[in-house]
């Protein structure tokens, strides 16, 4: 068995931990794991990438090859696309309908890519994904920093090795108490996402 | 009975020092190593600090080691160049207690300002013993037999991690605290720890510096003989005659390679310099050729095309100068292309991998919202443009200025050269107004040296030292200006603008940037002045002070009144809050990301934000 995920996103998304919530759930279950996150300088605003490997024998890199990424997680559009090449022929991408502008396109040196643009280069790559609107759903829970959750609880429906109860465990664990039951809320908000996205499809 | 704790390799590295009985972990904070004094600091019964800058931290280190307790020194390689000076002489002294100098590189310049191999300053030329990790796991076996063998050798031993360990996760083996005998002690050795050009009665009057280089080399063949006996060093079976030098993160490329084209090549797996010589030459004398997987400079290779030189085998030796790429990181794809140009064969095996076809925009760097510093450089933007200033530029969180949209910096070197090179503008003849802007931390570093130069000799300048109480960039790490250390404990803070005062320079003013025309006064106050004039920049790093409750503002509500906004852009082309969006003429506030620290009301010349 083998499991590559990466995660794509702006910093302050919360990208690290949703990434070692997966980690602890495949470590709990014996499985290799190796891990590495890509942290530009700046502290927020930056791109941050983690990658997460997971197999039942020997993992030497512990960052994913180009064309072996099984499950792509966007939580920012862009960042999301600029990782594509980093799926494998048959991977699966889950995006975060959510856009971050960059200082160039503010200054309008640069254009951010239309909705219209992006969906029809997705569908032209013939990868299978879908796209939830996953910052929405968090701030309508009254906290745009439960995105990577509700991220998280979605993406647990789009591979079999990856097992929602026991996903939602580990969260359960690892959340701080003050906010635990906020988070369960928001992993059960994204799986209810997912599962309608998926009926549409 | 050894446990399994999913560890990152900087905290893998920690332990494994504290396993070795550590007691002394010094360092200064930089990205990829910043996570091993921090994971160090959880043991109260070892002293951990930061320190004020890498030479400082490797010299208290070594003052340990004298004394028989064992010391870690920890840096990024741009550390390990401002500790190489007190370096060339403690290779020429040895140590006493076991001596380990962690020196993360980080290829690819992920991170940093420039791209180094630090094996290429601390074993070519310091000649000191270096350990080059693969993984988490092999990092921390590798300080721990690190802090034996220096014991035993009485040299210190280097741990050379790249970013891809430092920052990998992965179960790591947990063992024992060692517990250590004796009391520690320091007993003289002038011979040895008086480094100076004196002349040795007992060595027929050599000149010490001399015997002790005679030490340093004569020590090369006892390291070789160590190296051949360690596990970090090793062969893999494999078929052909094509070898494989796998050193340290290159070894889990070429496994990786491996796996994925589904061929076993022969391995040599090294993570020790000096080289384990009768491996390398038992290698190589059954190989036609040699590929060097490094990171990242050609050391290995160069060392091993001498070696067979000097025994004569014709094997050839390809690798970083030329072969694989001669910059940037190594990856599974450059190793994996390196094989398929050896095999063309090969290329069936490797995956497909498109990127999508449509431009995307670059994330170039930019202050937090609600940094303070972003009112700052806002208003030194506008009185450098208006008198065509130069801006010398430094290393920290306000480097970002240089970037659009500011671009308001116009040098950036290494920790702590803003000051110097903003005087030799001045002397330069040039009669453009000169400033320099430095971070706190950085000013502590290395700057307040070039601001004694500068106020002794007498130079016109405007320094502005930005001061948000913390090494915000590299994760909040504490410094000398700060109230309390890496465990929290309560310290001395010194205070940066009575040190200028102290100095010498003509004036000291505090601002808070939080205030637009506070800033944009006191830097007209500082231009008309002659000599050294100081702004300090104090207010609290906004993300930290958003943990501790103590931030630099009073939160305001603001909006963009779409009437008074005639798009003049003033607000995205000089401030560049990423809060504030620009569309259809007009600027808008983002208030799901806006932080409310009302800066952009003081931005705006038309009231239009409100």
């Amino acid at each position: 068995m083998n499991l590559n995920i990466l995660i794509a996103g702006v910093g302050g998304q919360g990208n690290l931990f949703a990434s070692s919530v997966l980690a602890n759930y495949f470590t709990d279950r014996k499985y290799a794991v190796a891990a590495v996150e890509t942290i530009g300088a700046a502290q927020r605003g930056g791109s941050v990438v983690s990658h997460l490997r997971v197999s039942d024998s020997n993992i030497y890199s512990p960052l994913i090859p180009a064309g072996k990424c099984d499950l792509l997680m966007g939580l920012e559009t862009i960042e999301m696309l600029r990782h594509f090449r980093m799926l494998s022929a048959d991977g699966s991408y889950l995006l975060n309908d959510y856009k971050e502008p960059t200082v160039l396109c503010n200054m309008e040196l640069d254009t951010y890519p239309s909705d219209e643009a992006i969906m029809g280069a997705l569908k032209q790559s013939g990868k299978k994904g879908y796209v939830i609107r996953a910052t929405q759903c968090a701030r309508e829970m009254g906290n745009s920093l439960l995105t990577n959750v509700v991220m998280l609880g979605a993406l647990c429906h789009l591979s079999p090795l990856l097992n929602s109860r026991g996903v939602r465990d580990v969260l359960a664990a690892r959340a701080p108490s003050k906010v635990r039951e906020q988070n369960l809320k928001a992993f059960d908000a994204g799986g209810t996402l997912i599962s309608a996205a998926i009926g549409q499809s | 009975m050894t446990t399994k704790e999913y560890l990152m390799g900087n905290e893998a590295m920690g332990r494994g020092a504290v396993e070795a009985g550590v007691k002394v972990v010094t360092g200064y904070p930089g990205t990829p190593s910043s996570e091993i004094p921090e994971y160090v600091s959880r043991y109260p019964d070892v002293r951990t600090e930061w320190c004020i800058n890498e030479k400082v931290a490797l010299e208290i280190a070594l003052g340990a080691s004298l004394c028989r307790t064992r010391a870690m020194a920890v840096m990024k390689h741009n550390g390990t160049n401002v500790a190489l000076d007190f370096l060339m002489h403690l290779a020429n002294t040895g140590v006493r207690g076991g001596l380990v100098l962690v020196s993360a590189d980080d290829p690819g310049a992920n991170s940093s300002q420039n791209e180094e191999d630090s094996r290429i300053i601390t074993h070519l030329d310091a000649h000191l013993p270096v350990f080059d990790p693969w993984c988490p796991q092999e990092a921390k076996d590798m300080v721990k037999a690190a802090f034996d063998l220096s014991e035993k050798t009485e040299l210190c031993f280097v741990v050379r991690p790249v970013m891809r360990v430092c920052h990998a996760r992965s179960p790591v083996a947990l063992e024992e605290i060692a517990a250590r005998d004796g009391t520690p002690f320091f007993e003289d050795d002038r011979s040895r720890f008086i480094m100076s050009a004196v002349r040795e009665p007992k060595a027929g009057g050599t000149l010490r510096p001399v015997l002790r280089h005679r030490w340093l080399n004569q020590k090369q063949a006892e390291l070789a003989l160590i190296m051949e006996d360690l596990s970090f060093n090793y062969m893999e079976e494999g078929e052909g005659r094509t070898g494989l030098v796998a050193c340290g993160i290159g070894y889990a490329f070429v496994k990786e390679a491996e796996q994925m084209l589904g061929k076993n090549f022969p391995v040599l797996k090294l993570g020790t310099l000096p080289l384990p010589r009768k491996k390398v030459l038992q290698f190589a004398r059954k190989m036609d050729r040699l590929v060097v997987y490094e990171d990242s400079e050609a050391v290995v290779e160069g060392l091993i095309k001498q070696l067979l030189h000097d025994e004569g085998i014709q094997t050839e030796v390809a690798g970083r100068s030329g072969f694989l790429p001669t910059e940037g990181e190594l990856s599974t794809e450059a190793t994996v292309a390196s094989l398929v140009k050896l095999y063309p064969e090969l290329e069936r095996s490797v995956p497909e991998s498109a990127p999508l076809d449509m431009d995307i925009p670059i994330r170039t760097r930019t202050q937090c919202i609600g940094c303070p510093y972003r009112g700052l450089l806002h208003a030194l933007k506008l009185v450098a443009r208006k008198t065509h200033g130069v801006v010398a530029g430094d290393i920290g969180c306000y480097d970002a200025g240089s970037f659009p949209p500011l671009e308001l910096q116009s040098t950036i070197y290494c920790m702590g050269s803003s000051i110097p090179v903003a005087t030799g503008i001045a002397y330069s003849g040039s009669e453009q107004p000169v400033f320099a802007i430095i971070g706190d931390s950085t000013f502590f570093h290395n700057g307040v040296l070039g601001l004694i130069n500068a106020v002794h000799n007498g130079v016109d300048m405007v320094v502005i030292i930005c001061d948000n109480r913390t090494t915000a960039m590299t994760g909040f790490q504490p410094h000398p200006g700060s109230d309390t250390d890496i465990g929290g404990r309560p310290v001395a803070a010194i205070d940066i603008a009575k040190l200028c005062t102290a100095i010498g320079t003509t004036s000291a003013q505090t601002v808070n940037p939080y205030h637009i025309p506070e800033a944009s006064e006191a830097l007209n106050r500082a231009i008309a002045e002659k000599g050294v004039s100081i702004i300090v920049i104090n207010a609290p790093c906004y993300l930290l002070g958003r943990r501790t409750g103590d931030i630099g503002f009073t939160p305001r509500e603001v909006s963009v009144d779409a009437e008074l906004c005639n798009g003049c852009k003033i607000c995205i082309d000089y401030f560049g809050c990423p809060a504030i969006s620009f569309s259809d003429g007009k600027a808008a506030i983002d208030q799901a990301t806006c932080v409310h620290c009302g800066m952009c009301l003081d931005v705006c010349q038309r009231g239009a934000i409100k």
